[in-house]
């Protein structure tokens, strides 16, 4: 990982030297006259042979934060001007025997015996609450996304935290069977909307503009990851049975509970059982010249055959 | 301002096969024209870049400057082909090449122009698949959606071609040919000897913005025919040519200041429309790009007034079709609180202007007729009586005292005050919360209503404006009446301690009326704002907020007031204050828990006769 390279790269002196280099070149404010700098080109070059260069980072590892300001700070350089998609930081989701597990653990509940009285939604929640961890962290994020106060609707600062909490340390055999719970009929699928607590960590008074939005997303770097990792993972793919790349849906499934807990929070938008839509809390209106872009960002979520 | 040339699409795709002969054309780019006479340069980057990590010299692919037909100048063997493969861990290869748009030849070969498009070059891992083992949707179309963009004012040209150059030169044994439909009466052309599609005329966005179409393409082997269709979207760009207008021709509105003086009132509102695209994103500059300003000499207005500019989208219909527009929204902000005494009206003009757009009625003036009232700070003409009860406690409510329109004000400080009497007799307080437009009357000291002296007391309130010092003056006569009833014993201080109807009514405690506490019986369904408490007077309490009275004391009215525990089955109030709704009965002890439960032991669940059955 990143961090590892880091240290790796720190005890030879060429290329700590000219990774200091390079993260003074991004550091400025006008980073594209500072890259056109010979001196920055040369570091540039010289960390392309590094080990900094192929790094990746883990979901949920230690230290995730930092290994991702290791990687952003070579990555930044390498973009030039913002690109549509952005590759992912994170190792690729290879375990494939493990998936077949846990996809195994998310459908058993979809016994055609006990179809058609049952609610997935509900048994998630009953099996979540037999789990201490589970339990904990999910009245954890509860309690603090319902708590209200006089002056403002709820802190959506302290509930995002404490969802990205329950979505990192709890296993996902219980928060993929929450979150993406089969249902019949509505009130299942409104309990599956409120799974997390959108009255506070999705919804807003406005809707920005889905770009806007996204440019906000990229001004940090864990969200700018979580976003590309579910580029990766979820992009719709022509060559493949699933539409998904490499039919590694459980990678995708992965990368959009990655990015709960932050300004790109997806969603159900509505409790219809027949045509699930997901989408963040924005719109492209207001577009202007850049519609086209922002609709197929949206459309990312929205229209999505992988997901 | 002039674009220049430009490209109508920002990617392009192809695939790049193993051992590919050099000489192979992959794909073909256009460019459209800002003007008559333009010529198109095509430059290609010396640059490939393989993953964001790395980028390799590029040997193998070539561009015809004059044409934009990119082509592979050199086989890609399976050395080149590893080479290039090395550091992407996408389960594709791709390569991506910028190719850059100029109107003059290029002098050096560099790659820092404004004007590039992107091209992504799949490679497969697998020498080039023969002609008979693609499908119609490959030999006809790449895997990218057939999807331009065409600025709007600019000179015909053409901007794409159907056929694929690599399966054209691959396949040249099959016949493909392409149509365009649903292109009745739009403009653009399809020619069947190049395959190119062209834009006829300048277009106008703000008549139409976005042209669907279909592609059609037919290949033809032998008698084998095939056919597939592909939508073909044009997006129309847009530029700022359209003036600001008037909606209805209101340049005119009135904006009053009286009762709400507050410093951010808005006090009125006029909307400019403009049938060109505002993006709000980045929201900066598109504020900065249409402007409003208060045209005055006066520092006084300039201090006191503001404009706020918000600007949404909205939908013209031109000639039946949808077009996008902007409605700009100014509206009149009150930039500070206006005293009470202030009273002057005039024509406050703001002049509104389109800073990009060309042509002389790029501004727009804005009247808004401002007048100041003056309000004044009075009292109604009666005078205020009220009667207390001598078995009242102490935080009992009275009644309230107010100027008047006092509930109208907003941005004007009233603090209400009780001038002291000339007598002993002083049993009544007055208090106000901060955003209170009133005062509350309520008993302080409990032990004055019990002396017999004491009957009618006269108090002079006084209101006074806190900005203007202006101030206003008013009587108040209390009456005491009715006899003192005897206490009862073992009563609790606070009403809420009470968890039964009888023993409510028995006790009296802190805030009651007239000695006893009030019973308040709720519906009994689930948890419901409804639920039964005991009460000082059911009027004020429970009533979901905890007013300054209430929060003087927590033994009160724990019912709005509690920030402590609450048991059983609730919901809490509003900034996590009180019982907003409750199971059953509630009850609280001030200063430790409250409890919300089912009185199921009302009923004796058993008498003597079950008992010696079971």
């Amino acid at each position: 990982d990143c961090v590892r390279a880091n240290e790796l790269c720190a005890a030879e002196p060429s290329c700590s030297s000219r990774y200091r280099t390079l993260r003074q070149c991004l550091a400025g404010r006008d980073r594209n006259t500072m890259l056109a700098n010979k001196e920055c080109q040369a570091a540039l070059e010289v960390l392309q042979e590094s080990p900094l260069y192929d790094c990746r980072c883990k979901r949920g590892m230690k230290k995730e934060l930092q290994c991702l300001q290791i990687y952003w700070s070579i990555h930044l350089g390498l973009t030039e001007g913002e690109e549509f998609y952005e590759a992912s930081p994170y190792e690729p989701v290879t375990s494939r025997l493990s998936d077949i597990f846990r996809l195994a653990s998310i459908f058993s509940g979809m016994d055609p015996a006990t179809n058609s009285k049952s609610n997935h939604c509900l048994d998630a929640a009953k099996a979540c609450n037999l789990n201490d961890n589970c339990k904990r962290l999910r009245s954890g994020y509860i309690s603090t996304c319902s708590k209200v106060s006089a002056t403002e609707h709820c802190s959506r600062r302290k509930c995002h935290k404490a969802l990205r909490q329950f979505f990192d340390r709890v296993p996902s055999e219980y928060t993929y069977r929450l979150l993406f719970c089969s249902c019949k009929d509505q009130a299942c699928a409104e309990r599956r909307r409120q799974t997390i607590v959108p009255s506070c960590s999705y919804e807003d008074k406005e809707k920005p503009n889905c770009l806007d939005l996204r440019n906000t997303c990229r001004t940090d770097h864990l969200c700018r990851s979580r976003l590309a990792d579910f580029h990766t993972n979820c992009q719709a793919s022509f060559q493949s049975l699933t539409s998904c790349p490499g039919d590694n849906y459980q990678a995708c499934l992965g990368s959009y509970a990655g990015l709960i807990g932050f300004d790109m929070t997806p969603n159900y938008a509505d409790a219809s059982t027949t045509s699930i839509t997901i989408s963040p809390w924005c719109s492209c209106k207001g577009s202007g010249n850049m519609e086209e872009e922002c609709e197929k960002f949206l459309r990312d979520f929205t229209e999505n055959p992988c997901l | 301002a002039a674009f220049g040339l430009y490209f109508p699409r920002k990617e392009y795709s192809e695939n790049v096969y193993i051992d590919q002969a050099g000489g192979t054309p992959l794909l073909r780019i256009h460019a459209l024209r800002d003007s008559h006479g333009e010529v198109a340069h095509f430059h290609l980057c010396q640059n490939l870049i393989i993953s964001r990590a790395r980028s390799h010299e590029n040997h193998w692919f070539q561009i015809r400057e004059k044409t934009g037909l990119l082509y592979l100048s050199k086989s890609l063997d399976r050395e080149d082909f590893n080479m290039l493969s090395v550091g992407s861990w996408m389960p594709l290869s791709k390569v991506m090449l910028y190719v850059f748009l100029s109107s003059h030849p290029f002098q050096e070969k560099e790659c820092d122009s404004a004007t590039r498009t992107t091209v992504f070059l799949s490679l497969i891992n697998a020498t080039a698949p023969a002609c008979s083992s693609l499908t119609a949707r490959q030999l006809c179309f790449t895997e990218m959606d057939l999807s331009f963009h065409i600025k709007e004012n600019k000179p015909a040209g053409t901007f794409h071609q159907l056929q694929l150059p690599s399966v054209h030169h691959l396949c040249q044994n099959l016949s493909i040919s392409y149509k365009l439909l649903a292109a009745e009466g739009m403009p653009f052309r399809y020619n069947e000897n190049t395959t190119g599609v062209s834009v006829t005329q300048r277009l106008d966005r703000e008549e139409r913005e976005r042209y669907e179409l279909i592609a059609k393409c037919t290949v033809r082997e032998g008698f084998r025919e095939m056919q597939v269709e592909v939508p073909f979207l044009v997006n129309v760009l847009d530029e700022d040519d359209s003036p600001p207008f008037l909606p209805n021709g209101t340049d005119t509105a009135d904006a009053v200041v009286e009762f709400n003086r507050k410093e951010g009132t808005v006090l009125a509102t006029l909307t400019v429309y403009d049938a060109d695209t505002t993006p709000i994103y980045p929201l900066e500059s598109s504020r900065k790009k249409y402007t409003g300003t208060i045209i005055t000499d006066d520092p006084w207005i300039s201090e006191t007034f503001r404009v706020e500019h918000i600007f949404d989208e909205i939908h013209f219909s031109p000639n039946g079709s949808q077009v996008r527009g902007t409605q700009h929204e100014y509206k009149l902000v009150l930039n500070k609180s206006i005293s009470v005494t202030e009273h002057r009206s005039f024509q406050l003009d703001v002049l509104v202007n389109d800073t990009e757009f060309h042509g002389p009625e790029r501004s727009v003036m804005l009247h808004f007729n401002v007048s100041i009232l003056p309000v004044s700070i009075q009292f109604p003409n009666v005078t205020y009586q009220f009667t207390v009860n001598r078995n009242a406690e102490r935080f009992a409510q009275i009644g309230k005292i107010c100027i008047e329109n006092c509930m109208k004000f907003r941005g004007v400080n009233i603090t209400y005050k009780l001038l002291s009497p000339n007598a002993s007799c002083y049993p009544v307080s007055i208090l106000q919360g901060r955003e209170d437009k009133w005062g509350s009357l309520y008993v302080n000291d409990s032990s004055v209503l019990h002396r017999p002296e004491c009957k009618e007391i006269q108090y002079t309130i006084q209101a006074t404006d806190k900005q203007s010092r202006k101030h206003a003056k008013t009587l108040l006569t209390v009456v005491l009446e009715g006899t003192l009833l005897k206490k009862e014993e073992d009563c609790p201080d606070s009403c809420a301690v009470s968890k039964h109807h009888a023993e409510c009514e028995e006790c009296g405690g802190l805030g009651v009326l007239t000695g006893r506490c009030q019973w308040r019986q709720g519906s009994g369904k689930g948890i419901t704002t409804n639920y039964s408490t005991c009460t000082p007077s059911i009027k004020t309490c429970p009533d979901g907020t905890c007013d300054v009275i209430e929060s003087k004391d927590p033994a009160v009215c724990p019912q709005d007031c509690t920030s402590g525990n609450i048991i059983g089955g609730h919901g809490k109030g509003i900034g996590n204050l009180g019982i907003k709704s409750g199971h059953g009965i509630c009850y609280c002890f001030p200063r430790q828990n409250c409890y919300c439960e089912k009185d199921d032991i009302k009923e004796q669940l058993c008498d003597d006769v079950c008992k010696t059955v079971i």
